[in-house]
């Protein structure tokens, strides 16, 4: 038995030192933290760069088309891009030293991540050496392509959430004109809903679950002018009017359909990515969804006619507000050309034609004021409201933690809680939640 | 008792037990009774399978709404298919992939499984428990140090991280060969001992004839364990398309925001195809039951 | 001879020990290497990862008991436990029996038998996501045919994956549609029952289903035990399904089984294989994810030894008994 016991003692020590070694070693991989900008390519110079990025399908031809764009400039680089690649492939290629050069996420909830950790390079350098003018980027999406002052991402494009109401309802209901504050919205919802004869909901006027299709607590949050984090850094719900008053609208919205009334008629609707989507099928009259959903629209249902408007708002001052995220580009860690990479994150994320040719193709807002002006957009009566609001200093952007997404979904959480009356006292349910976010942000560190 | 052992395996083909014609009503009712009720699990099984077939067939605005009949039949969208995404270069690596996982599963499982089921040695129950033991920790994080390894090793990029550890250690299947090898009564094994045989002829020469259908039965689920694995191909080869396995083909369906439903379910369905068609030549092995006569005397 | 069944005879004692040992290594050398490089390291990476913060970009640091100390704090850790456990009960339960009842009526059919075996064992032949998919589809309280069926007899559906309290037994009725796997082996195992041992009860008096609870499941309880550590190890590995389910459930569906919005609705599908997950790569902090994995497995390997010791007891009395 002795014999045995150090032959497994022995093996458990190997192991733990291979562990230990491999671990460390792989950790440490991915070379160093670059503090100065590399330098860019000549124009001979023949190198591959490697982007990774999300897209599948159509989307990935366009967005090749417009990498490809970059050889006018630089003709000997080739661009060899792998769509299919999300963020955990991203952070895997860095841990393992097979980085790409340019890495583009759909994720911006991971940027406090990257930026902190340095999984995205910083671009400071770049942006000093080549005397780079973010004004073109509106302030709001610059607040979430960086942290804590350190700049890790560009945006390709960018996504902006405003409201859709379908026409034909509204002027059956006889409302002549789209919702501006909370309360119209609150009255033209009873009056677009209808309901079965057993009361079973048939049309929803505006369908306030937390958590279905785009119904996040970010993407609302403006319109309630509800901040998310105090000066000193910590979560603010319970602190913000603006997230009392959301979680108030909520439940007044679910207490008016019926909590299990409403939750029967949800299950029974077609899914986001489908062109089974309740607005497509004229199940729900009013809602919130990003500029992309104009061309679904056209695409998908035809017979739906639709405006689009900014969404309704708490305070009447707020109006013209809204939330704005997207696809963001950066230099991972380790990456072999990081200045042809940057050479290639700058021309996506300036040169207009460019940016204004895959905003026509993937129909998403142009990230610079210089694309959305130019007159080779493609920008049709509903695509205009997302355009002047992408314009609009009113524009919020993605709060950035370095929490991922864990404040959104304890947001979600507690809204779905409150409003199906789990939750006695709005307040210190709030608190409780900051609470949580708080100590969740203290784990992480950073 | 030599004569008993030498008598060779009854073979029992399809009916494990002897048909009594039912003649009397109770054999009649029970009859009606036992083959409606797997008629209907057999429905019951079957039909959400046949929405795979039917959501493939749908136009692209159709797929995945709540109707469940195609308007029209787009067949065409299995041709189609093949276009979007090169479907047959995943398929030779699905079959590269399951294929040798599945062969080196049997050479390195079956042995490892004889040992602990008909040996007898010290440490034995100690290893079961760590095979055992080795299917509890979760894949998600038992993934992270392996792939700093094999990273390490150059070799993510390829099916190898995903292949080489069949030939070593899959505890599932020396577990379920294990318990297999178990159902064998011990009188065979030692007549065999007996006569001379050295451990390895009597597992190659009885053992293994013996545990088909066990064996059959692990080769197939380690072969289609393989065939739909989506993450360890997606972590291992995500990057390098041209070594994508057929599970990672659903990927290229779906835009930011939209999923192409119709085309992700007909490559479903075609990633069944060859499953269902191995399944049906397997289950001949595994259900032709090995009768044992027993040991008299 | 008897008691010593099973040891080789030894003449020259010393030899054959040590050719039997070398045997032994022999046909477990794979294994070991195997369970060294492919279990043990990350194991023992794992343990020590626990200790420390290492968000996957840089070297982990150590942290002490900082990440042990934080599941005490943290609800949704507590939550994940209640639901892996909620499966580790129910679903084993129910697919072991599941698996064995449908084994058990296939055993017993006379015609058609191949056709309703290959239409049973289907669905464990689709990629996870489209299975789960596809029967999320199935059981749309709206209009799905599920509630269609039950609308006949005049019955609401239950809203399944946007309820918290159907979601868990939603998730149960999609592992119970593709166990097949077990339902083959089951099947396997019951048509090799020694016809002789039926015919003896059946001449002791004993009707079909005295037989089955007397003979067939005696003799099958070694893969009946598989059955029940297979389906509780399904049951801590929950992780497709649930997040597939719940994206569906929540309207955001996607084909490679990602989601939006997780363990919806109100995390009642947040199994602890998705939260561990989700900790250690969409929070990065993988040093917490390695805690949590660490947790799990200490309580599994507790109940691994319990099964594992019934086990034994069980293979104990097979040895020395028929065909002795």
């Amino acid at each position: 038995m002795r014999k045995h016991t150090r032959a497994a003692l022995l093996c458990v020590a190997a192991g733990m030192a291979t562990a230990l070694t491999l671990t460390a070693c792989a950790a440490g991989k991915g070379g160093g933290a670059n503090s100065d900008a590399a330098a860019a390519p000549g124009k001979d110079d023949k190198i591959t760069l490697t982007v990774w990025s999300n897209y599948a399908d159509r989307e990935y031809e366009e967005v090749t088309k417009a990498l490809k764009t970059f050889n006018k400039k630089f003709p000997n680089i080739e661009i060899k891009h792998e769509g299919s690649q999300d963020d955990d492939k991203i952070t895997a290629g860095i841990r393992s030293g097979n980085t790409p050069d340019v890495a583009l996420s759909f994720t911006t909830d991971n940027i406090g991540q990257f930026c902190s950790s340095g999984a995205f390079q910083p671009l400071k350098p770049y942006l000093d050496r080549d005397k780079v003018d973010l004004g073109q980027i509106s302030p709001a999406v610059r607040d979430y392509t960086e942290y804590k002052g350190n700049r890790c991402a560009m945006p390709m494009l960018t996504d902006v959430y405003a409201m859709y109401y379908n026409t034909g309802m509204m002027s059956e209901a006889g409302i002549s004109a789209p919702p501006k504050t909370l309360d119209e919205l609150f009255e033209d919802t009873k009056k677009l809903t209808k309901k079965a004869p057993n009361g079973d909901i048939e049309v929803a006027g505006y369908l306030p679950t937390m958590g279905f299709y785009a119904n996040r607590p970010t993407i609302l949050a403006p319109s309630f002018g509800a901040e998310w984090a105090t000066p000193d850094g910590k979560s603010a719900l319970s602190t913000s009017p603006g997230f009392t008053e959301m979680m108030t609208f909520q439940k007044k919205l679910v207490d008016f359909y019926g909590y299990e009334a409403l939750e029967r008629f949800r299950a029974g609707l077609g899914q986001e990515y489908s062109a089974d989507h309740a607005f497509h099928q004229g199940k729900i009259a009013i809602m919130m969804d990003g500029e992309y959903r104009t061309a679904f629209l056209k695409a998908q249902a035809p017979q739906i006619k639709f405006g689009t408007a900014p969404f309704p708002t708490w305070k009447p001052a707020d109006y013209g507000t809204a939330f704005t995220t997207g696809t963001i580009m950066g230099i991972p860690k380790g990456a072999k050309h990081p200045g042809a990479a940057w050479e290639l994150i700058k021309h996506l994320s300036f040169d207009t034609d460019t940016i204004v040719g895959l905003s026509n193709a993937i129909k998403n807002v142009p990230s610079t004021k210089a694309a959305m002006d130019s007159p080779k957009l493609e920008v049709d009566e509903q695509f205009r409201t997302f355009i002047d609001l992408a314009k609009s200093d009113k524009l919020k952007g993605n709060p950035v933690t370095p929490i991922g997404d864990a404040h959104i979904k304890a947001v979600t959480d507690f809204a779905v809680a409150y409003t199906s009356g789990k939750v006695p006292d709005l307040a210190a349910g709030l608190k409780e939640v900051d609470k949580n976010i708080d100590d969740q942000v203290a784990k992480s560190g950073k | 008792m030599t004569a008993t052992l030498t008598k060779p395996p009854v073979d029992v083909s399809t009916e494990p037990e002897q048909p009594k014609k039912p003649r009397d009503t109770r054999g009649i009712l029970t009859w009606v009774a036992t083959h409606a009720l797997g008629l209907v699990l057999g429905l019951m099984f079957a039909t959400p399978v046949l929405f795979v077939f039917l959501t493939a067939v749908m136009s692209d605005d159709q797929a995945f709404t709540s109707d469940l009949w195609p308007r029209e039949w787009h067949w065409n969208n299995f041709i189609g298919v093949f276009d979007k995404a090169p479907l047959f270069q995943y398929l030779f690596n699905s079959l590269t992939y399951s294929l040798l996982a599945t062969a080196g599963m049997l050479i390195s499982s079956i042995p490892a499984a004889y040992a602990l089921a008909k040996l007898k040695w010290r440490g034995r129950n100690v290893a079961f428990l760590l095979v055992i033991g080795a299917m509890m920790l979760p894949p998600q994080v038992v993934a992270v140090p392996l792939y700093d390894t094999w990273s390490s090793l150059g070799l993510t990029g390829t099916l190898v991280p995903l292949i080489a550890p069949y030939f070593l250690f899959d505890a599932f299947s020396i577990f379920l060969l294990r318990q297999f090898m178990l159902t064998i009564p011990q009188s065979y094994v030692d007549a065999a001992r007996v006569d001379g045989c050295s451990e390895f002829q009597a597992l190659v020469r009885i053992i293994v004839p013996m545990a088909k259908p066990g064996i059959a039965a692990t080769a197939l689920f380690c072969f289609l364990f393989t065939w739909n694995d989506y993450f360890g191909p997606l972590l291992y080869t995500g990057e390098v398309k041209e070594q994508w396995t057929l599970s990672l083909a659903l990927a290229t369906f779906k835009g930011m925001h939209i999923v192409q439903w119709n085309s992700a379910m007909a490559v479903t369905f075609l990633t069944m195809i060859p499953a269902i068609i191995l399944f049906i030549f397997a289950q001949k092995s595994f259900v032709k039951g090995i009768t044992f006569t027993g040991v008299k005397g | 001879m008897t008691a010593t069944l099973g040891a080789r005879p030894a003449p020259g004692r010393g030899r054959a020990r040590a050719r039997h040992r070398l045997t032994v290594l022999g046909f477990m050398t794979p294994a070991i290497i195997g369970f060294v490089l492919f279990f043990g390291y990350p194991l023992v990476a794992t343990v020590v990862f626990s200790f420390t913060k290492y968000d996957l970009i840089n070297a982990p640091e150590f942290a002490g008991l900082d990440n042990y100390a934080f599941m005490f704090k943290d609800p949704l850790f507590t939550k994940a436990i209640q639901n892996t456990l909620w499966f580790v009960v129910v679903l084993t339960f129910a697919r072991t029996v599941f698996a064995l009842g449908v084994a058990s009526v296939i055993a017993r059919l006379k015609s058609g038998v191949g056709l309703i075996r290959t239409l049973c064992y289907l669905p464990s032949l689709a990629p996870p996501v489209a299975a789960t998919l596809v029967f999320f589809m199935v059981l749309r309280p709206n209009g799905g045919p599920f509630a269609t069926v039950l609308g006949w007899f005049g019955l609401d559906s239950p809203l399944w994956f946007s309820d918290p309290s159907w979601a868990k037994p939603g998730i149960t009725a999609i592992m119970l549609w593709i166990s097949g796997d077990l339902m083959i082996i089951i099947l396997a195992a019951i048509l090799d029952v020694p016809q002789e041992q039926y015919e003896a009860a059946e001449l002791d008096g004993a009707g079909p289903i005295r037989r089955w609870w007397h003979v067939t499941l005696p003799t099958i309880s070694p893969v009946l035990l598989f059955g029940i550590v297979n389906s509780v190890i399904l049951a801590l590995q929950l992780f497709t399904q649930a997040v597939v389910a719940g994206s569906a459930g929540s309207g955001s569906a996607d084909s490679t089984g990602s989601t939006k919005y997780l363990g919806f609705p109100d995390n009642s599908t947040l199994t602890f294989p998705v939260y561990l997950y989700t900790q250690g790569f969409r929070y990065f902090d993988m040093g917490y994810a390695a805690a949590m994995a660490t947790v799990l497995f200490v309580i599994s390997f507790a109940v691994t030894i319990v099964l594992v010791q019934r086990m034994r007891k069980g293979s104990a009395a097979e040895e020395g008994g028929p065909g002795a």
